[in-house]
């Protein structure tokens, strides 16, 4: 296969594209990628502080590298959650691939947060998964908010997208449906947040992650097991294989037909937000969902240690 | 045989009878778009023929969590 821009080997395949780059043209496909969604979106300008969440993996790390090259101000953030045994090497990869880079780097450690994520998963009836991304959401946003950041940037993908998408339109959740985006603004006590990655998929981050050099955290969360999203994207994978350009198609069809519907009906039914009665971050009941669940957390271990003792 | 790195998974796995990276990953049940193929520094698309005895990289992209 030839480069569709310069003819020479092709090192990269997208169908979705109709093209193929090489080593050489491939970033460019990529950085153009990048910057037609920070336009089109208007997710920021260069002018604005930007707080990156790198959790070490492909996307946030590619995502971070891009938007260094594109000359934004930037600043990292990685949560280390505790896991044994795996929560230590993403944060090396991390650390390391900022220290590489001469970028600034935050990082948060749930244990000193009192909420490692082991005792979630532990003392906490619900799936882990589901909670952890809640407590990550959660000090994403008051870490920018306290630090004075005009934006939060993730790296999520058309993949990721796509899957959540998906999974929201199974449920037919309206709330989830009238805030999904690739752009979501500031709000009270909420800064803005983005997603410049949203028009490239996971192949196409992992292709630019390769090329770059990018050394990733890649083994799978060890408390992931069966998490839906990864079903959905396989399911998504193959449809993009039979058709290529179906999840592009879905998503922004979504955001241009589907996604208008929904805010006019979560103005009648949506809730007030005012500051949690222990950190001050948002909530619509006077203590915020992560400060009940420290506080389970704290409640369920002492209780367990007692029975022990 | 081609001798495949599977990651994330951390497995060697020998293929015999593949002369291509498209059987490669037909043997492997993975789509050209779910996972990345490299041979040292050099990205492979899946049309690319291989050479007995070659040692090449297979990386799943989907991240799981």
């Amino acid at each position: 296969m030839k480069c569709t821009r310069c003819k020479k080997l092709a090192c990269v395949s997208l169908p979705s594209h109709h093209s193929g780059f090489c080593k050489d043209c491939y970033p460019l496909f990529f950085t153009r990628q990048v910057e037609t969604a920070i336009r089109r979106e208007k997710m920021f300008t260069h002018g604005e502080r930007i707080l990156v969440a790198l959790s070490g993996g492909k996307d946030s790390l590619a995502l971070m590298l891009e938007l260094k090259l594109q000359g934004y101000d930037i600043t990292g953030l990685h949560i280390d959650l505790g896991i044994p045994n795996s929560s230590n090497k993403a944060r090396a990869k991390v650390e390391n691939f900022c220290d590489m880079h001469d970028l600034t780097l935050q990082v948060l450690e749930m244990e000193k947060e009192g909420l490692p994520i082991p005792e979630v998963k532990a003392f906490i009836n619900r799936p882990v998964c589901a909670v952890c991304g809640k407590v990550k959401r959660h000090h994403f946003n008051r870490i920018a908010r306290e630090g004075g950041f005009d934006v939060l940037a993730t790296g999520h993908n058309l993949d990721d997208e796509v899957a959540r998408l998906f999974a929201n339109t199974l449920r037919w959740d309206t709330a989830y449906l009238s805030d999904q985006g690739p752009m979501l603004p500031a709000a009270e006590g909420f800064v803005r947040k983005v997603k410049p990655l949203f028009r490239l998929t996971e192949f196409e981050t992992a292709n630019y992650a390769f090329l770059k050099g990018i050394e990733i955290h890649s083994a799978p969360c060890p408390y992931s097991g069966g998490a839906s999203f990864t079903n959905h994207k396989k399911l998504w994978g193959e449809l993009e294989h039979r058709s290529p350009g179906q999840k592009f198609q879905f998503y922004h069809g979504f955001l241009k037909r589907g996604k208008p519907a929904f805010p006019v009906q979560e103005e009648t039914s949506g809730v007030t937000l005012t500051p949690c009665d222990e950190c001050g971050s948002p909530t619509s009941v006077g203590t915020c969902s992560v400060c009940r669940i420290k506080a389970t957390v704290r409640e369920n271990k002492a209780k367990a240690e007692a029975t022990q003792g | 045989m081609i001798t495949v790195n599977l990651e994330p998974d951390g497995e060697v796995i020998e293929l015999h009878g593949t002369k291509t990276v498209i059987a490669v990953l037909n043997r492997l049940k993975l789509r050209p778009s779910m996972a990345i193929v490299a041979r040292n520094d050099e990205l492979l698309t899946s049309d690319r023929r291989l050479t007995p005895g070659e040692t090449i990289l297979v990386r799943k992209v989907t991240s799981a969590g």
